[in-house]
């Protein structure tokens, strides 16, 4: 759908203005990740520019640019090689995508959709180090002062969070992300205070009770927590302690308790490892691998248990029906995923269908565990920050995001026949991933939605 | 490519592994398709997927081995790669008696999701650990003998008997395939046409299926 709004006289109002400078930032921080020269166009209807420099240029000037910057560009394989073929692939939907230009008429932030790589992050965008963002100096004393406010712009903070949160902030700003924690600081610690007793009262009335007094459910569940909470990041030998182990399991099993329209469900166990290592992070310093949960005081693990068990909560809420009966939630998910994988790609999504993929067959463990399988355990957090960001819009954007992600691979997929396709996307190479690579999934992802949310039609289903 | 698989086969078979969770299904199918095991496996979600092809009767077959979570929430999408399978590997552990108590709702399962001429294995696995052994040999023996299944004991960590189990579903689906291709009146050894299905299926589904030449299928 076209937005027809040529004239529209709220395209230079501030708050567009605002979401086109976000973008460009965005685009110039994407840029800043390849390490390409030339610059990325973007303009609004009626001020298109030129046609970019080489070919294709009946094309969104800001598809070929993008897709140029990241053929070119000299860092790692894995996303050069995304976009390299792109640049001469026959494109469906050309009408739309002009739309994809950034006249975007929606009201500058979504509740989430706030941010991209948001304000501040042009200067750094060059940086090579990883997250490199995340310690901007300047971007840290932002975060300060948003978090000394007596009442905190959560719409603030969720933009500046998007791009990364220094990891000693990371508590105190995922709690505020998910609601957990008031914005309001004077009622703060009263909250927390009253919400972590509530989960610690939880203990003695499910949790530390006689299996004869559960019910066959609740024992089965009990028994399938017991039998994943030694499977979760076994890579990582601090979550092997046994008093680590107790602790995910309790977790996990109040929630199931507390949450019976799911129950638990395998996968979700790794969804609480983020909250883990980043409320543990308060109490133990240094290098995960050196941790001791051993060491801690009982009020301490009740405390960081309560945090990871609200903020859990709180992260499901809004992905409820991805772990009910027959995972509704992730079905639609996937059917979306589908859908704009063929809008953005048309010569791969032909060639998985012409191979008979099905995307759930690989998707589905990707919206199910929210990707969390499929990255170096050390970028978890990092993601997370993006995702907690999101809010309210954080499903549709986890679309996005696995549409970029799998197009990061798009030349190579291309190559490969039915079995070799399931073989390559169940180990896709990023082992090797820095916070780089992650976040180039994430910017595309984000500049993709800005561009398709202007051509409803395109993901109307679901 | 890393993955470039061996294309020359004669014969494809899709067996699906199941059982509940935990039972080593993933680590069954990792010792038999790159003689791998891992105490640090992850629970597996959905359904995974890797092949190996031996020879039977002089013949090469590729298996196309779905290893699906064991998690009951999960059969809504795990039983849809059912369909098409010619083979199933039903999994308990021998340590966990309840695992065993669950294989008839399993074979339910199956008769629910597959054709009824589906070969199916039982499998004890982890018989290494024979000081905790909760299910008698014996006991997978009559049952399997009652229910008209094919029976092992494994070990995926001492890798015993893992290549046999597969071995020996695979030889018996190639006995049935064979079978039902003289069935209708082919000859198994001149063999069907090039890419033929012979079992039933979807049209898309690979289940059985003989290849001639190079071709791809």
């Amino acid at each position: 759908m076209k937005s027809g709004n040529k004239d529209d006289p709220r395209k230079t109002d501030g708050s567009l203005n605002s979401l086109d400078r976000r973008l460009n930032q965005t685009l110039k921080s994407v840029q800043g990740l390849l390490k390409v020269p030339g610059k990325i166009l973007l303009s609004r209807k009626g001020t298109e520019p030129a046609a970019p420099s080489s070919s294709a240029s009946s094309e969104n000037p800001l598809r070929k640019d993008i897709d140029d910057e990241a053929g070119t560009g000299p860092r790692n394989s894995g996303v050069q090689s995304a976009s390299t073929s792109k640049v001469d692939a026959p494109r469906s939907n050309g009408s739309n995508r002009s739309d994809g230009v950034v006249e975007n008429e929606r009201p500058s932030s979504s509740p989430s959709g706030s941010t991209g790589s948001g304000k501040g992050s042009s200067a750094d965008s060059s940086r090579p180090s990883t997250g490199g963002r995340a310690t901007d100096s300047a971007r840290v004393a932002r975060f300060r002062k948003e978090l000394s406010s007596p009442a905190v712009n959560l719409d603030a903070l969720r933009e500046l969070a998007w791009s990364g949160v220094p990891p000693d902030m990371r508590p105190t700003v995922w709690r505020l992300l998910v609601g957990y924690a008031p914005p309001n600081a004077d009622r703060r610690e009263a909250v927390l205070e009253r919400k972590r007793q509530e989960y610690v009262d939880c203990i003695p009335q499910y949790y530390d009770i006689s299996d004869a007094d559960r019910t066959e459910d609740e024992r089965t569940m009990l028994r399938q927590i017991s039998v994943d909470a030694p499977r979760t990041v076994p890579d990582v030998p601090f979550f092997q302690h046994p008093e680590m182990q107790a602790s995910l399991i309790r977790v996990l099993y109040v929630w199931a308790i507390r949450h019976p329209a799911s129950g638990y469900v395998q996968g979700i166990n790794d969804l609480a490892t983020p909250f883990i290592i980043v409320f543990l992070s308060e109490y133990l310093e240094g290098n995960m691998e050196n941790w001791d949960i051993a060491k801690l005081t009982p009020e301490i693990v009740n405390n960081y248990e309560a945090d990871c068990y609200w903020c859990l909560s709180k992260l499901l809420d809004g992905v409820q029906d991805h772990y009910t009966f027959a995972q509704p939630g992730i079905q639609r998910l996937v059917f979306k995923l589908k859908e704009l994988v063929r809008r953005i790609d048309e010569p791969v999504s032909t060639h998985i269908e012409q191979q008979g993929l099905e995307f759930l067959q690989f998707a589905f463990r990707w919206f199910n565990c929210l990707l969390i399988r499929e990255i170096p355990f050390s970028l978890v957090a990092r993601l997370w920050d993006t995702y907690l960001s999101e809010g309210d819009s954080f499903p549709e954007y986890l679309v996005y995001v696995c549409a970029s992600f799998l197009l990061t691979w798009s030349d190579q997929l291309q190559q490969l026949d039915f079995q070799e396709m399931v073989l390559f996307i169940q180990h896709l190479p990023t082992k090797n991933w820095t916070h780089q690579e992650l976040e180039m999934v994430l910017s595309r992802a984000f500049m993709w939605r800005v561009m398709f949310q202007q051509a409803p039609s395109h993901l109307s289903s679901g | 490519m890393a993955y470039r698989s061996d294309d020359d086969y004669d014969y494809l078979f899709k067996v699906v592994l199941i059982g509940d969770s935990g039972v080593g299904k993933s680590n069954l199918l990792s010792r038999f398709t790159r003689n791998e095991f891992s105490l640090e496996s992850k629970s597996t979600i959905g359904v995974e997927f890797a092949t190996r092809s031996i020879n039977v009767d002089s013949k090469l077959i590729k298996a196309q081995i779905w290893d699906t979570a064991g998690q009951e929430r999960y059969r809504a999408i795990t039983s849809a790669y059912y369909r098409g399978a010619v083979g199933a590997l039903l999994v308990y552990d021998i340590t966990r008696h309840v695992t065993f108590e669950n294989v008839e709702r399993w074979l339910k399962e199956l008769k629910d999701h597959t054709d009824a001429h589906i070969v199916v294995m039982l499998v004890g696995n982890k018989s290494d650990l024979r000081h905790l052994r909760a299910v008698s040999t014996d006991d997978g023996q009559a049952f399997s003998e009652k229910e008209g299944l094919f029976f092992m004991e494994t070990s995926a960590l001492e890798s015993t008997n893992v290549e046999n189990a597969f071995k020996q579903i695979l030889t018996q689906i190639y006995r049935v395939v064979s079978k039902k291709a003289l069935d209708v009146g082919e000859d198994p050894s001149a063999g069907p046409g090039k890419g033929q299905t012979i079992t039933v299926g979807n049209k898309d589904e690979v289940t059985a299926t003989k290849k001639v030449g190079c071709c791809s299928a």
